[in-house]
């Protein structure tokens, strides 16, 4: 079970890794796209309540979660190759 | 000269890369199983690496048991794969079946008056000089020797991703490099190129004229 749990940990922390990254960068990326669409759009509000507006509803948008994917892949990459390994 | 380095570093690379895929990525056998076997190995030295690590096992032993699959190919040369866990750790085939894969083979032994054939999936290299044998992942009954292995779709595709990425890295560097490291090199050159020339000028002077 030890190496397992190796596993598990270490998977745990790479994953991470990667899992904020991608967030951070995922977020500038949406932020650029927003300047940019204030730019071109008809500039209703100032820049800064636009901007923080789009990044909310990106916060809670379904995009934001699929980052989570980096978790649920491995894991079940991981899930399938056990299966095939050692059950067929 | 600097150009033989430079190839012979990236040949070098290239070949352990290859090596690595080679080595790690799955194969398919078409054998007969001719008997199986269980020895005791020493775990010494620097073909370690080669034998798994023994799965949840606090202290690691200098020796142990491993259990051996012998085979034949069809063209009747003998092909040996030990039979042993991956377990969780590298390579990632978390191999867990061991006793049943040993018991799949004991049950599919068969003799050469009446051969029946397996394909047998591998990885890992038989080396006779260093003792080191293929871990057999699993076996399939096939119909004879002469049955299409099927064409390597996982290795196809692992090693597709591999190399775009490496290719990917490798067009963001170079852009780095043209936009960033090669002008300030350029400028290094050229200032250093202006330094000698008031240097030899300078020696000119004492020269005889």
């Amino acid at each position: 079970m030890f190496a397992f749990a190796r596993l598990l940990f270490v998977g745990f922390i790479v994953l991470t890794v990667i899992y904020v990254c991608l967030s951070f960068y995922s977020r500038a990326v949406r932020r650029g796209k927003l300047r940019a669409q204030w730019h071109e759009g008809p500039q209703d509000t100032d820049k800064e309540t636009f901007v923080d507006e789009g990044l909310a509803d990106y916060d809670s948008s379904l995009k934001r979660k699929l980052i989570l994917g980096v978790y649920v892949v491995p894991l079940v990459t991981m899930g399938i190759i056990v299966y095939l390994t050692n059950h067929s | 000269m600097f150009s033989i380095f430079k190839w012979t570093f990236w040949i070098t690379v290239w070949v352990l890369i290859a090596g690595f895929f080679h080595y790690t990525l799955p194969q398919r056998d078409i054998v007969r199983i001719v008997n199986t076997y269980e020895e005791r190995q020493d775990l010494e030295g620097w073909t370690r690496i080669f034998w798994s690590d023994a799965a949840d096992q606090v202290s690691s032993p200098v020796n142990r048991d491993v259990q051996f699959i012998q085979a034949v190919r069809p063209d009747g040369a003998a092909m040996v794969y030990r039979n042993e866990d991956t377990g969780w750790g590298w390579p990632p085939y978390f191999k867990l079946d061991t006793a049943n894969l040993y018991t799949e083979a004991n049950d599919a032994k068969s003799t050469k008056a009446a051969p029946e054939w397996y394909l047998i999936k591998h990885y890992g290299w038989r080396n006779v000089y260093w003792s080191i044998f293929p871990n057999a992942v699993s076996i399939k009954p096939i119909e004879g020797p002469n049955v299409s292995k099927g064409l390597p779709w996982l290795n196809i595709f692992i090693i597709t991703i591999f190399l775009t990425v490496v290719y990917g890295i490798w067009i963001r560097w170079r852009r780095f490099r043209i936009a960033r490291i090669d002008p300030t090199f350029e400028a290094l050159e050229d200032d250093i190129a202006e330094r000698s020339a008031g240097v030899s000028r300078w020696l000119g002077t004492w020269r005889k004229k």
